[in-house]
């Protein structure tokens, strides 16, 4: 079995669909607002983490298996570790100031926080300044290192060299210590 | 009804984002994120600020369309459990001109920082999230160090703030 790959007016209906319900799980699940994700931030609320934690140990497993299923294929850009780094950082500071991601933003202003539209704004400014020094990142940080994305494909779930294995329990293991500890799940 | 109204918990909000970025692929059999159409709106935006015109609205293909269904999604969401409320300023000063000065700082420079972070690591967060699901070593570096500064720097940021209150 192969992927559907839709193409054409399908693929725009299909794209606006799910769209729909990541803005309405987005919603559901408080990562829209500004106040919970500074909590999750702070250290001081653990539904959100255990909500990313939750979907990572889900997500590797789910993948692992509609991989080998083949419906599903390997479909991510090429990361480089100081690209990533640096990126990871950067992203990191803005998000401790702003406290939204894109899709959160958008997420948000269509849930009436208007004051989320700066974020935008400052969302669509960095992409020209990014045009404006591609040359010099080009030459430099994307030749500090090489690409580090590809793994050897693994057929069986259970064995201890399957990273799916091993991200599913770590992150259920790190879920389980910010139950006790931070807690956050309590409605 | 009051599934629809009320907070899900974090299994099952944990689960629909897993199963969704995995139909996403299945349905689409390309990279999911919003970086593509962003870079569109933005290119739309260059365009429409030099000419000084708006003529057509923005392309809709399938990346755009995914920002159109993510506002549909959250506007639907927010009026369903009550959430929809017009709100101006981010919370946290009195005063408006502090207010005001706060929100467009925090929020230009914030998405600024955000949106330059995610292109030098070549993808939307939720491309990355994505990519760390599909076990990609370049994302996991990218989220554990978004993580680790953003809440590090928010934690010195709020001990900073509580500083100034004190005196």
């Amino acid at each position: 079995m192969e992927p559907l790959a839709l193409t054409g007016n399908y693929r725009l209906a299909a794209s606006i669909l799910v769209g729909m319900a990541f803005g309405f799980v987005l919603v559901k699940s408080d990562l829209t607002w500004r106040k919970t994700t500074l909590n999750m931030l702070l250290l001081k609320d653990g539904r959100l983490i255990k909500t990313l934690l939750f979907s990572l140990a889900v997500g590797a497993t789910l993948f692992f298996f509609a991989f080998n299923f083949e419906w599903v294929h390997l479909k991510i850009r090429p990361g480089y570790f100081w690209a990533s780094l640096i990126g990871g950082i950067i992203t990191g500071l803005g998000m401790a100031f702003c406290c939204r991601v894109p899709i959160t933003a958008i997420a948000s202003f269509a849930s009436g926080r208007l004051y989320a539209l700066w974020t935008l704004i400052g969302m669509l400014l960095a992409v020209p300044f990014v045009q404006v020094i591609s040359g010099w990142l080009s030459s430099s940080i994307y030749n500090w290192s090489e690409p580090i994305n590809t793994h050897e494909p693994i057929t069986k779930y259970m064995d201890v060299s399957n990273p799916a294995l091993w991200i599913s329990a770590i992150s259920l293991v790190v879920l389980v210590f910010v139950h006790f500890t931070l807690g956050g799940d309590e409605e | 009804m009051k599934l629809l109204t009320g907070k899900w918990s974090f299994y099952i909000n944990g689960t629909l984002l897993a199963l969704l970025i995995v139909f996403c692929l299945y349905l689409f059999d390309d990279t999911i994120g919003m970086s593509d159409g962003m870079v569109v709106i933005s290119e739309y935006c260059k365009t429409a600020v030099e000419e000084q015109m708006v003529e057509n609205p923005p392309p809709l293909d399938w990346q755009t369309g995914f920002l159109l269904g993510i506002f549909i999604g959250g506007l639907g969401a927010a009026i369903i459990s009550g959430n929809w409320k017009i709100r101006f300023f981010q919370e946290g000063e009195t005063g408006i001109i502090a207010k005001t000065v706060k929100t467009i700082a925090c929020g230009v420079g914030g998405g600024f920082l955000v949106m330059l972070g995610l292109q030098l690591a070549g993808d939307s967060f939720l491309g990355q999230w994505a990519a760390a699901i599909q076990l990609s070593g370049g994302a996991w570096v990218f989220i554990i160090s978004c993580f680790v500064v953003a809440s590090g720097t928010a934690i010195m940021l709020e001990r900073r703030r509580e500083g100034t209150d004190e005196e």
